[in-house]
């Protein structure tokens, strides 16, 4: 359950709530370690590996590259310089596109191996 | 991925039925006769050609001119033909085989040298379904980067890992005769460097260069001119007139020559020599084919012709005759394939018969069985529901006339041993066009075999 659509639906709230939203996104501190939003998503299962698998050569090797300098950092027990977070403007959905479309195919698939033919004679 | 009402569907169910009911009242055939021609008409711009005798399932075929001759880089037409009945803007290539497998059709993509096929054989009530889906894929398919690295790629490897030595021999003996444009490989081989040319992309600008109403033709075998003129129109709508930039081709040139290329495995051997285009009345040439002939249609007997006379001696060869006709031009191809020592000898021996059919000894029987055998592969082709197809389509696309068998058959009847004679003359006095592919050290050179080059 998510409140998301009934939020984006309406935008007055949306306005009204981007503050916080902010807020929380500062404070979750992913964008101090120089990642974005779908760095985070957890790789760990077959939808996601294929839409990596889908992603382009050099998004790929950002990815990795991000990822990498966030372990690193972790380890260290330190945060990026302010001017290496990555911005706002840069925190963009780059694989929840694909990931979407992964999973209509899967959906899809799903339904139409167990199609049913009701026969009208 | 958007669902498809669940009223098309009840429509279709309602109009197969009423086909099922006509399909009852069908009564037996009247009287055997040769089956007509494919007809040609324009169609909104598009050139439609098909023939209806009222039986009960369909062929369609959209025929492009992107066979390899046109193609501007190697291995687009094989991504191309790769990259049919795959993701369009309307639905899934998943959602496209399972509806095609609900309605009891068959689906194909293949290409020739000059023309790239898709080829749908349906039920005759779904003609509007697959017209629908035919002209979908031409010009609404997205071309994605994933589809081409999951699917098309692995498809293209396992094809190519399957070439052998016959299509290799054919390829080079084309190669030399014609160099560029027919020339082309029909499938370039697991060592002809096509990666850096094929991509999604470049795939994609072909298609948009190939898939116009100039340059392509409807076939259909088994539909009528109305209803085909009726569903081509709305559906092909957003096919373009023009082509954004024109695929530029010259004229084949035939030039002939020799090449040798060391493999292992079975050996083969292509010896080849102008033969007839399509639409060229040239009857001594499928004669001729039917002299040298190449599997018997008999069985426990070699038969009559030259090529199976010389296998018969030679166990493991195969051996077979072909004329291969294109829009300008033709080869007509002697394929031999086998171990390397059995492909020289029946060389040898095939080639030596045929000097002996310029020198005269062809008698006159052997000379009606091969005419006999021209009408009726002829005619059994064009018979067969689907094969003529092609040819049809390849005809329309360059400018020709579908394949009128009536007349061919009396152009075939009229042939004379004189003039079967001058023709194999002729042949054999000009340069041959000659591809040996496996164990060179027995292969012999066409200046062995009695050949110029």
């Amino acid at each position: 359950m998510s409140l998301a659509p009934f939020i984006s639906k309406r935008p007055w709230l949306v306005k009204m709530l981007q503050p916080l939203a902010q807020m929380y996104v500062n404070q979750a501190g992913y964008r101090k370690m120089g990642l974005r939003t779908d760095d985070l998503i957890s790789e760990e299962n077959e939808t996601v590996l294929k839409a990596l698998s889908r992603l382009p050569p050099r998004e790929s090797y950002d990815r990795i590259y991000r990822i990498r300098r966030a372990q690193q950092l972790s380890m260290q027990q330190k945060i990026l310089p302010k001017a290496e977070w990555t911005k706002p403007e840069e925190d963009v959905e780059y694989l929840g596109p694909i990931l979407r479309e992964v999973e209509a195919e899967e959906k899809e698939r799903a339904a139409l191996d167990t199609l049913t033919i009701a026969k009208k004679h | 991925m958007i669902s498809r009402s669940a009223l098309t569907r009840g429509s279709q169910l309602a109009l197969r039925s009423q086909g099922a009911a006509k399909l009852a009242q069908r009564g037996f055939a009247a009287v055997a006769s040769p089956k007509a021609s494919y007809e040609p008409a324009t169609v909104a711009g598009i050139k439609v050609a098909s023939r209806d005798d009222q039986g009960p399932t369909t062929h369609l075929a959209v025929v492009a001119k992107a066979g390899t001759r046109y193609e501007p880089l190697p291995g687009l037409t094989v991504g191309l033909e790769a990259f049919t009945f795959k993701n369009t803007k309307k639905r899934s290539a998943l959602r496209i085989v399972r509806e095609a497998e609900l309605l009891g059709g068959q689906l194909a993509a293949y290409h020739t040298r000059e023309a790239l096929v898709l080829q749908a054989s349906f039920l005759r009530e779904d003609l509007p379904y697959f017209t629908e889906l035919l002209a979908e894929v031409i010009t609404q398919t997205r071309y994605t980067t994933h589809e081409f690295h999951e699917e098309v790629e692995s498809v293209i490897h396992a094809k190519q890992a399957k070439i052998g030595a016959d299509a290799i021999a054919l390829d080079a003996a084309h190669s030399v005769a014609f160099h560029t444009g027919l020339g082309a490989p029909l499938y370039p081989t697991p060592s002809t460097p096509i990666a850096s040319y094929l991509n999604e992309n470049s795939v994609a600008q072909y298609a948009d260069a190939v898939y116009n109403r100039a340059d392509i033709a409807v076939v259909a075998d088994g539909a009528s001119e109305g209803a085909l003129s009726k569903w081509i129109e709305p559906f092909f709508k957003e096919l373009p007139s023009q082509s954004p930039d024109p695929l530029d081709s010259a004229a084949s040139k035939y030039r002939g020559g020799e090449v040798r290329i060391p493999k292992t495995g079975s050996s083969a051997l292509v010896i080849a020599f102008p033969g007839s285009a399509l639409g060229a009345s040239q009857p001594e040439t499928a004669v001729l084919i039917g002299l040298l002939g190449g599997e018997s249609g008999i069985k426990w007997s070699p038969g009559f012709t030259i090529l199976s006379k010389a296998t018969a001696a030679n166990p493991g060869a195969h051996a077979k005759a072909t004329n291969y006709a294109y829009s300008d031009a033709g080869l007509l191809t002697i394929e031999i394939t086998g171990s390397a020592s059995v492909v020289r000898k029946v060389a040898e021996e095939s080639i030596k018969a045929l000097k002996s059919v310029v020198d005269g000894s062809v008698s006159k029987e052997d000379l009606v069985k091969a005419i006999a055998k021209a009408k009726f592969d002829l005619l059994s082709g064009s018979e067969t529901a689907g094969v003529g197809l092609v040819h049809a389509g390849a005809n329309l696309i360059h400018g020709g006339k579908p394949l009128q068998v009536l007349e061919t058959i009396k152009a075939l009847e009229s042939v004379t041993a004189e003039k079967f004679k001058t023709a194999a003359k002729a042949l054999l006095d000009g340069k041959a066009s000659v591809g040996a592919v496996g164990d060179l050290h027995v292969l012999p050179f066409a200046e062995d075999l009695g050949l110029r080059v």
